[in-house]
């Protein structure tokens, strides 16, 4: 019983006093920054005086002896005896993370296994104003070394040190108190426990529901609507218990961005918004070690030195910024540099140099396809390999990992300006919203998160839908061209499609490729509760599990990705049996073929590539309002800025009068936001070679061809967003 | 104190060589290379500070880490045995196998330099 007690009081000490360290770094970050307030530095001083009280009750000699160290020095601080400036602040960093590790062997072993690092314990005192009067080390080297550990200190020590612990180890416990009574810890095993029952809860819940709609009586209507509600509740408080917010993560960001700098010789600036958004705490755990990577990454290929900063006109400091924002049921995390971005031939340079990809291919690739190529695994573009980065581990594993937990990511980088990594994550993994489709008479759950939309064809189209490149289906969606996976195919179901039934796409996303699965017919969306598959399914990669839906039947939930990848859309290195993809990317995502949108503006002639396009809508002028940015309209749930094509361009808009009502919008999707293009009038959609480029020197326009024997200016629709939006925050 | 000292040292396996004195210590440093130096600071006709400046000064000895053992840790101490290029210092009384890990460390230290 006893063992027991000091067991749990460990583990209090440790999560206490490794929350406590991370707000001690925010006091050495603020001083870092060039100042701090009182309470920091008096909440600073409270987390080393507990740590000492703490491990001095329970017997833990050296994290006691350590930490009594720093807390001299702090308490001088405190009482204003010595200023903490410049190379201190590297001490006491030193000193925190000492402490942390010596907290984390307690952890993991139950003891400490490593010993007091005198060097430090020694610097920490040479910045002692009277190190005499405070002295305590029964053994030292004569100039401080780096990292020394001291033998364990035999329990019965020099009385001093005994004597001044006792009593401030009685005065620690009113401090750690105060928190304590409006918070509790709770083991993670208890917590997922009830989360478990409340699944079942769930389960149980929505076949009482299906069941007692069979009965007409009132009363067991309004029990059962009570049930049903108390259970939604309870559902949501469990999950929010689970929750954590984002910041538990982000919070040892500024610290590590510190140190790469200081590393590095550079200057960097890390800016948080969002922190407050929470995560369920796994899916916290999960992007935990990609997040780190990525802001990593920003300092160290993002971020120039000051000197090349300056050249390029930016301030010599540079900015990382991370923000976190809910959007659909999902949470979006963005990290943003204001550093050199990615340059893409040096991509395409060394992919080719590692054999990643041939010259051949590299010839063909689009922006975005280069821009993915960090991705791959073993790729590095640092010269040399550096302890922080350049090992080429580290893109890929950040991909595999965010989807892994039906995340994915995004991203957007412009040479000289900076380059932004946007990561969907999904709130919580234990309960997630899910289509229901049948297929060979079973039900099937596909997660909403790697689905795009759903296409149905019927009628005569059906004969013409689906075409075949190299016996590979394909359908063409808007003009691109979607190969086809046949659920009852894949999963050999077995029964064949009556010949002219409608057919159903379920168009979904693995690893942005995008492919359309064909179900015997499309039912409804619901939350679905995840449960895990049974040991001898489990080995299955088309599954991702099971659940169990309201009328108490099994539906299996399919892995998007395992999908993909059986049906080969995806290509694996190894595996080069790839039946489609080759085929649909070349066919329209090279320079020389391209699908375009024909619109003519002010008698002119422009092509918009569909690639681009989200929809083509009409918008009554009377729903046109105007905004600070420029003229708006409400879509979708978002404010949709309106770009006028023909003032963008600067063309002559004397006909302004005449334009028709409603407006003709085409609307563009760059980043998550929309953006409306208004045009005259939508002439017709190609899918054509481009020959007779002209270059062209007008912002906006990408280049010059001649199409159906017209001019027609190609459309640069990602810099006609940037550049209104420019110049409206500049008028604004 | 020294017969407690070599007891320990030969019981953690390392061979021992004893000097009544500073002198003593000085003749045999002069001929004998060692390991490790293990000197009290108080000692009569050298003490420890002076023997540790003239093992220094050169010698076959000159690079030896020097042990010294010390009633205090004051400032005092500590400027002295650095400026004669003391390598570390141990405050008396220790427990014995203390001080074995002290030898211990500082003896794994000089070699990692």
């Amino acid at each position: 019983m006893k063992q027991d007690l000091q067991t749990q009081l460990v583990r209090e000490l440790v999560i206490e006093s490794l929350e406590g360290l991370d707000s001690f770094d925010s006091f050495l970050l603020a001083v870092e920054k060039g100042g701090y307030s009182d309470e920091l530095l008096n909440n600073a001083f409270r987390v080393i005086h507990t740590i000492k009280g703490s491990s001095g009750c329970l017997g833990l000699a050296s994290i006691e002896h350590l930490a009594h160290a720093g807390e001299n020095l702090m308490a001088q601080v405190r009482d204003g005896k010595t200023s903490v400036s410049g190379e201190l602040t590297s001490v006491l960093f030193r000193y925190s993370d000492a402490l942390r590790a010596m907290l984390r062997e307690l952890e993991e072993f139950g003891e400490v296994r490593s010993h007091s690092d005198q060097g430090l314990i020694e610097s920490l005192q040479a910045a002692q104003v009277n190190a005499d009067a405070l002295e305590d080390s029964a053994f030292g080297f004569f100039e401080p070394v780096e990292v020394l550990p001291v033998p364990r200190v035999p329990q019965d020590e020099p009385p001093i040190r005994t004597e001044a612990v006792t009593p401030q180890a009685k005065e620690s416990s009113p401090a750690s108190k105060a928190a304590s009574e409006s918070v509790i810890r709770v083991d993670i095993g208890q917590i997922d426990k009830v989360m478990n029952l409340v699944g079942e809860l769930v389960l149980a819940r929505n076949q009482i529901v299906q069941f007692s709609n069979q009965y007409s009586d009132p009363a067991l209507g309004n029990a059962v609507q009570r049930v049903n509600l108390i259970t939604t509740e309870l559902q949501e408080n469990v999950m929010k218990t689970r929750m954590q917010p984002i910041e538990s993560v982000w919070s040892k960001f500024p610290r590590i961005v510190r140190d790469l700098c200081h590393e590095l010789g550079k200057d960097a600036l890390l800016q948080m918004e969002g922190q407050e958004v929470e995560l369920d705490r796994t899916i916290i755990e999960a992007i935990k070690d990609p997040l780190t990577h990525i802001v990593r990454n920003a300092v160290d290929h993002g971020i120039e030195s000051a000197e090349k900063r300056a050249l390029s006109g930016k301030p010599a400091q540079g900015t990382i910024r991370l923000r976190a924002y809910h959007e659909g049921g999902q949470v979006n995390i963005e990290i943003s540099d204001d550093g050199k971005g990615i340059d893409p031939d040096r991509l395409l340079r060394k992919a080719v140099q590692r054999g990643l990809i041939s010259p051949e291919q590299s010839q063909r690739m689009s922006e975005r396809e280069i821009k993915n190529l960090i991705f791959l695994p073993g790729f590095s573009t640092a010269d040399a390999v550096t302890n922080v980065s350049g090992r080429g581990v580290g893109m890929d594993v950040v991909k595999t990992n965010i989807e892994k937990i039906g995340g994915s990511v995004e991203i957007q980088s412009q040479r000289g300006l900076g380059t932004v990594f946007r990561l969907k994550i999904p709130l919580t993994l234990a309960i997630i919203p899910a289509l229901l489709v049948t297929s060979g008479g079973d039900r099937y759950a596909i997660p909403q998160a790697s689905l795009l939309e759903l296409v149905r064809i019927e009628g005569d189209q059906v004969a013409q839908a689906v075409e075949f490149i190299h016996s590979t289906p394909v359908f063409r969606l808007r003009g691109k061209l979607l190969p086809l996976v046949d659920l009852n195919q894949e999963l050999e179901l077995g029964g064949e499609r009556e010949p002219g039934a409608p057919i159903f796409l379920v168009v979904l996303q693995a690893e942005g490729k995008h492919f359309g699965l064909m179900v015997d017919a499309v039912n409804d969306t619901e939350e679905i509760v995840v449960k895990p598959l049974g040991r001898e399914l489990s080995g299955l990669p088309v599954y991702a599990g099971a659940t169990i839906m309201g009328d108490g039947h099994v539906a299996l939930i399919l892995d998007v990705l395992g999908i993909a990848r059986r049906a080969g859309i995806l290509t694996d290195n190894e595996h080069s049996d790839s039946r489609v993809t080759k085929e649909s990317t070349t066919a329209d995502e090279t320079a020389e073929t391209a699908s375009l949108l024909l619109v003519e503006v002010e008698r002119m002639r422009f092509a918009i590539p569909l690639s681009n396009i989200a929809r083509l809508e009409e918008i009554p002028a009377k729903h046109v309002e105007n905004t600070p940015e420029g003229r708006a309209v409400r879509y979708r749930g978002q404010i949709m800025p309106l770009i006028g094509v023909a003032s963008a361009l600067g063309l002559d808009t004397n006909l302004r009068d005449n334009r028709p009502d409603p407006f003709q919008v085409v609307v563009c999707r760059e980043g998550d936001r929309n953006f409306g293009l208004v045009i005259d009038t939508i002439e017709d959609i190609v899918h054509t070679e481009l020959h007779a480029r002209t270059e062209s020197g007008q912002p906006g326009i990408e280049a010059n061809y001649i199409l159906q024997d017209r001019v027609t200016s190609l459309m640069d629709v990602e810099q006609l967003i940037r550049q209104t939006r420019t110049t409206a925050r500049k008028a604004a | 104190m020294r017969k407690m000292i070599s007891v320990t040292l030969r019981g953690a396996g390392y061979d021992v060589m004893e000097a009544s004195d500073g002198m003593e210590a000085a003749a045999i440093l002069k001929t004998t290379v060692v390991d490790l130096i293990v000197s009290d600071i108080n000692m009569p006709r050298m003490n420890g500070i002076d023997l540790t400046r003239q093992v220094r000064s050169g010698g076959i000895n000159k690079s030896t880490p020097i042990l010294l053992l010390t009633t205090e840790s004051s400032p005092e101490m500590k400027n002295q045995g650095r400026e004669a290029g003391a390598t570390a210092w141990i405050v008396k009384p220790f427990q014995p196998d203390q001080l074995a890990g002290v030898v211990g460390q500082v003896l794994s230290r000089t070699k990692r330099l």
